[in-house]
């Protein structure tokens, strides 16, 4: 792939993105490429050594913050026409209900993910507490004169404490695995706005 | 590395890139190699946001007929680096009791 090629596949790649992002991203590969070939590198050889279009325009988009692809997709290309605006004006019932709707699903996804996690670590706490609890209330069991329900309720406790600290390795797992999966889901979400631009 | 420790260190990094003279992007990254490597995408980022912090000035000239972006360091960069260094000394004596330890454990 020479010069030409890859800025042309990775200006494309970028489509969505404001104007002048694009326009600066692509500058500071040229002026990169340039600078190695002027240290001998072939052209292809430098494209080479900065890197697949494919990494790069991932880690581009994650770095954008997606307010950003927003503004950029509902911002008009060129000026309205009167009869556009009254449709968009008459429309509004229509269009602001599935932006909302839309917005929810996107929330709601956020708010199940992290529920998940809420609940797993409530589980974990309640586990300490009620082992921690029942251990107490044995020892006042055994004072009490009761030493075998005693025994019992220590041996619960010693159960659930067993029980929570394999879940508390397990729920870290999750966690980790959860806030992964969101951030899989943020750049999946941001790769939508890019790839409708480039379809048109 | 933890990443926000990973982006302050490059922070610094670049800053130290250029703190003696202006620089351009490839000679940094040449400059740094043997200390940490850095992808010309990560380069584009960290100039991004310590231009935003204004600790670092951009202007474009005019070399071999193309037009060539320098970075020149600013008071606040430089601030930075000296922030960095006075960081490091705790983290250094951290560093010293941490490996204290692992001698008398082990």
């Amino acid at each position: 792939m020479d010069r030409r090629e890859f800025l042309s596949e990775l200006g494309s790649r970028l489509n969505g993105l404001p104007k002048n992002d694009i326009e600066e991203r692509l500058n500071f590969y040229d002026e990169m490429i340039s600078d190695m070939t002027d240290d001998g590198l072939t052209e292809e050889d430098a494209v080479t050594k900065i890197g697949s279009v494919d990494d790069i325009a991932t880690q581009i988009i994650g770095d954008t913050p997606i307010v950003k692809l927003v503004g950029e997709k509902i911002k008009p290309k060129r000026h309205l026409t009167a009869l556009e605006i009254i449709l968009i004006v008459l429309g509004a019932p229509i269009w602001i209900a599935v932006l909302c709707s839309l917005s929810a699903v996107v929330i709601s996804v956020y708010c199940v993910l992290w529920s998940v996690i809420i609940s797993l670590w409530a589980v974990f706490a309640s586990l300490i507490v009620g082992s921690v609890g029942a251990m107490l209330y044995g020892i006042v069991v055994i004072v009490g004169g009761a030493a075998g329900a005693g025994t019992i309720f220590i041996g619960a406790g010693v159960l659930c404490a067993g029980v929570s600290i394999f879940m508390f390795f397990g729920c870290r797992a999750v966690t980790k695995g959860i806030i992964y999966l969101t951030a899989l889901f943020a750049l999946q979400i941001k790769k939508c706005f890019i790839k409708k631009e480039v379809e048109r | 590395m933890d990443v926000q420790l990973k982006r302050g260190l490059m922070d610094v990094c670049v800053l130290s890139a250029i703190k003696n003279d202006e620089s351009y992007g490839y000679k940094m990254i040449k400059d740094m190699a043997p200390y940490i490597e850095m992808s010309e995408s990560t380069l584009y980022t960290v100039l991004k946001r310590l231009e935003t912090a204004n600790m670092l000035t951009v202007r474009a000239a005019e070399h071999n007929g193309r037009l060539r972006k320098y970075y020149k360091i600013t008071d606040m960069g430089m601030n930075r680096i000296a922030e960095f260094m006075d960081d490091w000394q705790q983290i250094m004596s951290i560093y010293r009791f941490v490996t204290k330890e692992d001698t008398t454990n082990g």
